[in-house]
């Protein structure tokens, strides 16, 4: 019991939101494009480009804001070259995303080897973190229970505030519906009027920028750091959301929270001295099992299906040419 | 019948909603419409019928502004237009539903109606009053849908009135429908009907589109038919028959330039024995149908397209299940084997859509003529395809069925239709099968070649095969069929003798008339 206590508390929960906020952005980026009918595979590169021209503005600039601004900027420069090759000139998506996410890896690193002449990672220089906002009265309102609302950077609000403004947007807006459409039934959007191509356009672009959000985050928000590959996958953790999520936005919300939850609970773990690599395998391990347990409870519907069509054939081979079993 | 045609006016100057004048539209070398001239008077329901490929679609499609016109010119309510794309038929006043719909399955009825055009408060989407607009006009005219559901959980039926009220939400005046029943089940269409009829009970005007006899005799004013992308003629319904309707879309100058032969009728090939199957719409496409097809002799199956034919090529065939009965081929039921076990048991496919299931139009002419005996000697050895066997094979067959191209390298799909069939020919008829099923095999073919393809079926009935000849052209089964039956309805109305085929007796029967009702 003891244990637990130390493991399950207040301060494992605000991790929890914590390490979520990253991993949220960037799948609600990718929920405009899921939604808009592209398979982004290009998430983790965005989030890295993000993450590191954070860090490179921040020190230009000694502004953490303006050092985001960069961040962004940098990630809508890849999902415009994204939208360019896979709307524009229809290039197969996967191949287009793969490309971009290599790209983003060399390019840090080689940048950070042309500007710092160092390898692995961007320490100090100067790097500019972003603030904590302490919410005033959160104290006194809740207590110990205040770091559940209170003391966050502010990117981490940015990412659940997004969470409600999307359901909005998707539901509300003539934009968000026009995203829709284009995703589901694009032969409607043309008949419509509706140009897939802008839609399009505009989905990736929206995509990069909470990407790039996402990135900043990582390299701004409780580290101010820049390490290679420091996206560490969750681009693609997002993508695995995505899928299953369909892009709806609480769904993400869930499935960000879950793999979260996991990634705070293995940084919990390591303290109490179990092996790190071990322990850093959590989050990955309990996103899959979360993904196999869903694509699982789909599953006995396929083989009910299958089993009923079986024992249709059987029972027609038995009385060969029986009565119609489908009567009107 | 509603309003009586020549009912005065209710909102323009003009009696005439629509008047088509001298449209003519080439695809090719192909004419789609041939100096066609179409006049719709206001407050009516006109039906425009013909067999597929008559160029009903194309015609609407020109109207619709979906395609311009090579000649001719539009006058919309008594203004000469040019309908240069749907956005301007829309402004004109005029909606269009078309065959294939196109709703967002995850959206409300209510958002599919209005999408595109959504009724927007501080810039955000009112649901609500998009919900009761749609409920409003869905009451208006009988159109029952709950506005608030998924389309994506409703029947066809159901998704073709949001069809419908999304082209009246956008204020249509004048209706086009491009075989608006070909979805639905008799009790929908009977509720699409009496919706069309409160349409022009409000003055507004109905054209529709149809290869149905039945629901154009039961719903419309003024009948327009079409055969082969020309006009037949345009006649008020009720001065007409149903017959007469037939002979008007099958052709009046049917040529019975009868093939000669020689009587050689063999051993019974095909039994066919009660057979029942549903279409795609699980409703009963064939009922009951028994017949023999023996060597040497040609069995026609005549009758107006959509009732029955189709399936029952597929149930032959193997590519839909039988409900009920049985085929019996030498001996085997086909009715519980696979497409690819009925082609080993002695079946030889010539499909109605030869671009969907007689050809892969990307391949050569060399893999066309190759499909479906890959595997055996000598077009491959040991599993392996020795194309060289192959290539000469199908350059033996270019010259044995005077295919016209370069060489057994082309692609299909630069072959004109009537080659193209002579490609599906050339495979089938060399497969040493013993039944031959014969699906329209000159649709959409060139005189020369329907000539040569009637050549080959002959000389195939000369070899002893036994050969089911399914068409929609009467003159075709005169010229090659022993007998002739004919199909009404997923039944077999009778039986006619090639020798004596009858152009009205057929055309009775295939409107649905029993010939032992008839008065002799």
């Amino acid at each position: 019991m003891e244990i637990l206590d130390k493991l399950i508390n207040v301060a494992l929960i605000a991790a929890t939101l914590r390490t979520t906020a990253p991993i949220l952005l960037v799948a609600l980026g990718g929920s405009f494009t899921t939604k808009a009918g592209i398979f982004n595979i290009g998430l983790e590169g965005q989030m890295l480009a993000g993450a590191f021209f954070a860090v490179i503005g921040s020190i230009w600039t000694g502004s953490a804001f303006a050092g985001v601004a960069c961040g962004v900027a940098a990630a809508l420069a890849f999902a415009l070259a994204f939208a360019v090759l896979v709307v524009t000139f229809r290039a197969n998506e996967v191949v287009v995303g793969l490309a971009l996410n290599i790209l983003a890896g060399g390019m840090t690193i080689s940048l950070m080897k042309a500007i710092f002449g160092t390898r692995g990672s961007i320490v100090g220089h100067g790097i500019v973190g972003l603030p904590k906002v302490q919410i005033p009265g959160a104290q006194a309102l809740l207590g110990s229970w205040a770091p559940l609302i209170s003391g966050f950077t502010p990117i981490v609000y940015v990412a659940f505030i997004a969470v409600p403004l999307l359901v909005l947007f998707y539901n509300r807006t003539r934009l968000g519906l026009y995203i829709r459409v284009v995703g589901e039934k694009p032969e409607a959007a043309e008949a419509l009027g509706i140009s897939i191509t802008r839609v399009r356009y505009i989905a990736s672009l929206l995509c990069g920028l909470l990407a790039g959000l996402a990135g900043a985050h990582l390299s701004l928000g409780y580290i101010t750091m820049f390490t290679e590959n420091m996206s560490s996958g969750r681009g693609f953790m997002a993508v695995a959301i995505l899928i299953f999520s369909n892009g709806d936005p609480l769904k993400v919300l869930a499935g960000c929270l879950l793999f979260g939850f996991a990634d705070a609970f293995s940084l919990r773990l390591q303290t109490f001295g179990f092996p790190s690599y071990l322990v850093l395998t959590v989050p990955y391990v309990v996103a899959l099992t979360a993904l196999f347990v869903l694509s699982y409870q789909a599953r006995p519907k396929i083989i009910k299906e299958t089993l009923a069509s079986m024992q249709k054939l059987l029972s027609t081979d038995r009385n060969s040419a029986s009565v119609d079993k489908n009567p009107q | 019948m509603s309003n009586a045609p020549g009912s005065p006016p209710l909102h323009s100057t003009s009696a005439m909603a629509v008047e088509l004048a001298a449209i003519t539209k080439r695809f090719g070398a192909f004419i789609a419409n041939d100096g066609i001239d179409l006049v719709v008077r206001r407050g009516e329901i006109h039906a425009i019928i013909g067999e597929n490929g008559a160029g009903k679609t194309t015609l609407m499609n020109i109207l619709f502004g979906l395609l311009q016109p090579d000649e001719g010119s539009i006058r919309l309510n008594g203004e000469t237009t040019v309908v240069a794309d749907p956005a301007a038929a829309i402004k004109a006043g005029l909606g269009m539903v078309h065959q294939h719909f196109k709703l967002v399955p995850s959206l409300s009825v209510a958002d599919n109606v209005f999408l595109g055009m959504e009724i927007r408060r501080h810039g955000l989407i009112d649901h609500a009053a998009q919900i009761e607009r749609t409920r409003d006009l869905s009451k208006r005219f009988g159109l029952h849908v709950d506005p608030t559901e998924r389309v994506g959980l409703l029947s066809v039926g159901i998704e073709q009135r949001i069809e419908i009220l999304k082209v009246l939400v956008r204020g249509a005046r004048t209706i086009i429908l491009d075989e608006p029943t070909a979805v639905l089940t008799p009790q929908e269409s009977r509720e699409l009907f009496q919706t069309l009829r409160s349409f022009v009970a409000e003055g507004m005007t109905v054209i529709f589109i149809s290869h149905h006899l039945e629901e154009v005799m039961e719903v419309s004013d003024t009948v327009t038919v079409l055969r082969n992308g020309r006009k037949v003629a345009t006649r008020p319904t009720s001065e007409l028959s149903k017959d007469e309707l037939v002979r008007m879309m099958v052709g009046r100058e049917v040529s019975f330039d009868r093939r000669p032969r020689a009587a050689l009728h063999g051993g019974a090939v095909l039994e066919v024995k009660d057979l029942w199957a549903r279409d795609d719409r699980r409703l009963p496409a064939v009922r009951g149908a028994s017949f023999t097809v023996r060597a040497g002799e040609v069995v026609g199956i005549a009758g107006v397209a959509g009732n029955g034919q189709t399936e029952l090529a597929e149930v032959l065939s193997g590519l839909r299940p039988a409900s009920h009965g049985e085929a019996w081929l030498k001996g085997r039921d086909l009715t519980m084997l696979s497409p690819a076990a009925i082609r080993e048991a002695g079946l030889a496919h010539v499909p109605g859509d030869r671009m969907v299931r007689g050809v892969d139009r990307n391949a050569s002419i060399a893999a066309n003529t190759l499909m479906g005996r890959q595997h055996r000697a000598p077009w491959s050895r040991g599993g392996v395809l020795d194309w060289k066997a192959i290539a000469g094979n199908a350059g033996a067959l270019i010259k044995s069925f005077d295919i016209r191209a370069q060489g057994s390298g082309d692609p299909v799909k630069r072959l004109s239709g009537g080659n193209i069939q002579k490609v599906v020919l050339a495979r089938e008829f060399t497969n040493g099968a013993d039944f031959l099923l014969i699906d329209q095999p000159t649709r959409g073919v060139d005189i020369g070649a329907q000539e040569a393809i009637h050549d080959e079926i002959m000389r195939q009935r000369a070899a002893g095969r036994a050969i089911l000849l399914i068409s929609v052209q009467l003159d075709e089964l005169a010229a090659l069929a022993d007998r002739i039956l004919v199909m009404f309805n997923g039944r077999i109305m009778g039986e006619v003798a090639g020798d004596d085929a009858d152009e009205d007796r057929i055309g009775m029967m295939m409107a649905g008339v029993s010939p032992e009702l008839e008065p002799a």
